[in-house]
C-alpha cells in the first residue's frame, strides 16, 4: 500500500513536470503575444525594457530554465495585459469564487442525482423510473451553455426573480448573496444530476441481481434493510470512481458557466487570458489547474483503495 | 468379438443424414443486435430523426433558395415568417438555411474527429495490448500522463497556438480524445489475446498486423460502435462550447456553435436567433444519445436478461 502510494506520487510529480514543459513550449509557439500588441506604440528603449522585464528577450531554452526554476520557488509569473497581477494574486482573489460555485454545484448536483438514482432503481418500471431516465438523458443532451442562457433569459430577464449578473463580494464571499448564485449553480448542477442518477441506477440494478442480495432476502430481511445495508453500499463503488471526473467537469464547466453569468472566477479569467494571449498567465494558471486536478485524482485514488478491499489487495501486490 | 457379416454393411436410409442439420436459420451477432434494436421504439425513432437531420443538412440550406452568406442590410432581424421560416439574423441572412448549414459543419467536424479518434485509438491500443511487456508499460505511462490533464485545457491551448480554422479545431479536439478508445481497445484485446483462435492464427504464421486487423478489430467492433455513438454528440458539444467561448471557429464561418454564440449577443431583443440553433443542437445531440443507449442495450450481451 505504501509502496503503491509512493509510486503514484512520483508519477504525479513527473506528470506535472511534463505538463509544465509541454505548456511552456506550446505557448512559446503562439504567434503574436499580448506584449507585442502593447509595445507597438512605445519608444524603442522602453520596449526593450518591457521585454526584459518579462524575460522575453532571451532565447526560448534559457527562458524555459528560468521559468521552471521560478515555478519551483512558487513564482508563477506576472500578467502581461494587467500589470501587477501575478498568478498567485489571481488565484487568491478568484479561486474562492470558483471554488464556492463549484462546491455548490457539486453538492446540489451529486446529492439530487444520487437520490434520483436510488428512486429510479427502487421503483424500476414505474413512471418514476421513466421520468428520471428521460430527465437524465435530456439534461445530458442539452449543453449547459444553452441551459444557462435559457435560465438567464427566463428567470433573470422575463420574470426578474434573480439578478442576471453579479457575485457576492467581501464578507459574503462564502456565505450570503445567495440570490446571485442560484442561476449559475442550477446551470452547472444539471450535468451532475444526470450523470449520477444514471450511474447509480445502473450500478444498483447490477447489485440487486447479485447472489448475496438473494441470500439477504432469503434470510428474511425486509426490502428496506436489503437496500440500505447491501445494495446501496455496494453500488457506491462506481460512483466513487466518477467523483474525480466530476472535479474535472467542474473545472472545465466553470469556463462556460462563469462566462455566461460573467462571474469573476478563475474560469472566466483563464478564458480571457487565453483569448488575449496573455502567455505568462496562461502558463501559470494551466500548471496550477492541472496540478489541482491531478492532486484530486491522486487523493481519490488513494481513498478508493482504502475503501474497497478488493482493490487494496491488488494495489498491495503491485 | 462381433463377427463382420454382410448385413452389417447395408445402406442406411439417406433421410437419416440430415437429422443434425439446424432447421432454423442461425442468427449472427449482428443480426441479433439489429433485431433487438428494431424492437426498441425510442432507438428507432432517434435513428429516423438522425437520418432526417442528415438529409436536411444536405438539402436544407438550399430549400429556400435564399442567399445565406451575403449581408442584406434591408431585411435584418426579421422574425419567423413565410419568407424566413426561422427569421433572419442581425445581418439579414436567412436563419433556416444557416442552421442547416451550421449543423452540416458541426456534424462533419464531429464525424471526422470521431474517425480520427477511433483509428488512432485502435492502432495505439492494439499495439499496446499485442506486444505487452515494456512496450505496453511505456505506452500506458504516456496515456496516463495525457489523460491526467483536463482535456479542455489542452484543446484551448492548442487552439491558441493554431489559427482558427476547421482543421485546427479538429486537431485540437482530437489531441487527447483517442486515449479513452485506446484504453478500452487494450482491455478488450488483452482478453481476446488469450483466446484459442488467435493462438491458431499465430501457429499458422500470421503476422502481428494481420492478427490485429483480421481477428482483434472485428471482435472489438461493438465497443467501437458504442464509442462512436457517444463521441459524436460530445464533439458537437465541444465544438459549440468552444465557438461560444470564442476559441472555436471564427464568427464568419457557419457552425451551430457560432450561430449560438451570435444569437446570444442579440438574445434580449431577438430570442429566436438563439432559439433555433440551440434547438437544432439539442435535437441532434439528443437523437445521438438515445440511439447510443439503444445500441448499448442491443450490443452488450451482459445487459440481456
Amino acid at each position: 500500500m505504501i509502496k503503491y502510494t509512493i509510486r503514484r506520487f512520483i508519477t504525479m510529480l513527473f506528470t506535472l513536470f511534463i505538463i509544465a514543459t509541454a505548456t511552456f513550449f506550446l505557448l512559446a509557439a503562439v504567434p503574436g503575444d499580448a506584449l507585442s500588441a502593447r509595445a507597438e506604440r512605445l519608444p524603442e528603449n522602453i520596449k526593450e525594457n518591457l521585454y526584459k522585464k518579462y524575460g522575453l528577450d532571451k532565447p526560448t531554452m534559457e527562458r524555459y530554465v528560468i521559468t521552471m526554476k521560478s515555478m519551483l520557488h512558487g513564482d508563477f509569473g506576472e500578467s502581461i495585459t494587467y500589470e501587477g497581477q501575478t498568478v498567485s494574486s489571481i488565484i487568491r482573489d478568484k479561486g474562492p469564487v470558483s471554488a464556492r460555485l463549484g462546491l455548490q454545484q457539486m453538492l446540489l448536483g451529486v446529492s439530487v442525482g444520487l437520490l434520483l438514482g436510488v428512486l429510479a432503481a427502487i421503483k424500476k418500471g414505474t413512471w418514476i423510473d421513466y421520468l428520471v431516465v428521460t430527465l437524465a438523458i435530456v439534461f445530458i443532451s442539452v449543453p449547459n451553455l444553452v441551459f444557462g442562457l435559457l435560465l438567464q433569459k427566463v428567470f433573470g430577464g422575463t420574470l426578474s426573480w434573480f439578478p442576471v449578473i453579479g457575485w457576492p463580494q467581501g464578507d459574503e464571499l462564502w456565505f450570503g448573496g445567495w440570490k446571485y448564485t442560484v442561476l449559475p449553480t442550477l446551470t452547472g448542477c444539471f450535468v451532475y444530476i444526470a450523470t449520477y442518477a444514471r450511474l447509480l441506477k445502473t450500478s444498483m440494478l447490477d447489485v440487486i441481481n447479485q447472489d448475496y442480495v438473494l441470500t439477504a432476502e432469503s434470510k428474511g430481511l425486509t426490502r428496506g434493510q436489503v437496500i440500505r445495508r447491501h445494495v446501496i453500499r455496494n453500488s457506491f463503488i462506481p460512483v466513487m470512481t466518477q467523483l474525480p471526473m466530476s472535479v474535472a467537469m467542474c473545472i472545465t464547466g466553470s469556463f462556460f458557466v462563469e462566462n455566461i453569468f460573467s462571474i469573476p472566477g478563475l474560469g472566466l479569467y483563464y478564458v480571457n487570458a487565453v483569448s488575449g494571449r496573455d502567455t505568462s498567465i496562461v502558463l501559470g494558471n494551466t500548471v496550477i489547474i492541472a496540478a489541482l486536478y491531478i492532486i484530486v485524482i491522486f487523493i481519490t485514488d488513494i481513498l478508493y483503495t482504502l475503501v474497497d478491499p478488493r482493490i487494496r489487495i491488488r494495489g498491495g501486490k503491485k | 468379438m462381433a463377427e463382420l457379416t454382410k448385413e452389417r454393411f447395408k445402406k442406411v436410409a439417406s433421410d437419416r443424414f440430415d437429422k443434425d442439420v439446424i432447421s432454423r436459420p442461425t442468427i449472427s451477432y449482428w443480426g441479433d443486435a439489429w433485431r433487438r434494436l428494431k424492437k426498441n421504439p425510442v432507438a428507432m425513432f432517434s435513428l429516423g430523426l438522425l437520418i432526417l437531420c442528415v438529409i436536411m443538412t444536405i438539402i436544407g440550406p438550399y430549400i429556400r433558395g435564399l442567399d445565406f452568406v451575403t449581408v442584406n442590410g434591408v431585411k435584418k432581424n426579421l422574425g419567423p415568417s413565410g419568407e424566413f421560416w426561422f427569421g433572419s439574423d442581425s445581418l439579414g441572412r436567412d436563419l433556416f438555411s444557416r442552421v442547416w448549414m451550421g449543423a452540416r459543419v458541426s456534424i462533419i467536424v464531429a464525424v471526422v474527429c470521431t474517425a480520427i479518434q477511433i483509428i488512432v485509438g485502435c492502432i495505439y491500443g492494439g499495439i499496446m495490448a499485442y506486444y505487452g511487456g515494456i512496450v505496453d508499460e511505456v505506452m500506458m505511462r504516456i496515456l496516463e500522463i495525457i489523460t491526467s490533464m483536463p482535456s479542455l485545457l489542452i484543446t484551448l491551448l492548442v487552439m491558441m497556438v493554431l489559427e482558427k480554422s476547421v482543421g485546427a479545431l479538429v486537431f485540437a479536439m482530437c489531441v487527447t480524445a483517442w486515449c479513452t478508445t485506446a484504453r478500452q481497445i487494450r482491455g478488450q484485446i488483452m482478453q481476446l489475446r488469450e483466446s484459442e483462435y488467435v493462438m491458431a492464427a499465430e501457429c499458422l504464421g500470421a503476422s502481428p498486423m494481420r492478427i490485429i486487423i483480421k481477428h482483434m478489430i472485428p471482435n472489438t467492433l461493438s465497443i467501437l460502435i458504442l464509442n462512436v455513438a457517444s463521441s459524436i454528440p460530445s464533439y458537437i458539444f465541444t465544438e459549440a462550447s468552444l465557438s461560444f467561448l470564442g476559441m472555436g471557429l471564427d464568427s464568419n464561418s457557419i457552425s451551430l456553435g457560432v450561430l449560438i454564440s451570435n444569437g446570444r449577443a442579440t438574445m434580449d431583443l431577438y430570442p429566436y436567433q438563439l432559439f433555433f440553433p440551440a434547438l437544432a443542437l439539442c435535437i441532434i445531440v439528443l437523437a445521438f444519445n438515445l440511439l447510443g443507449d439503444g445500441l448499448r442495450d442491443a450490443l452488450d450481451p451482459r445487459l440481456r436478461q
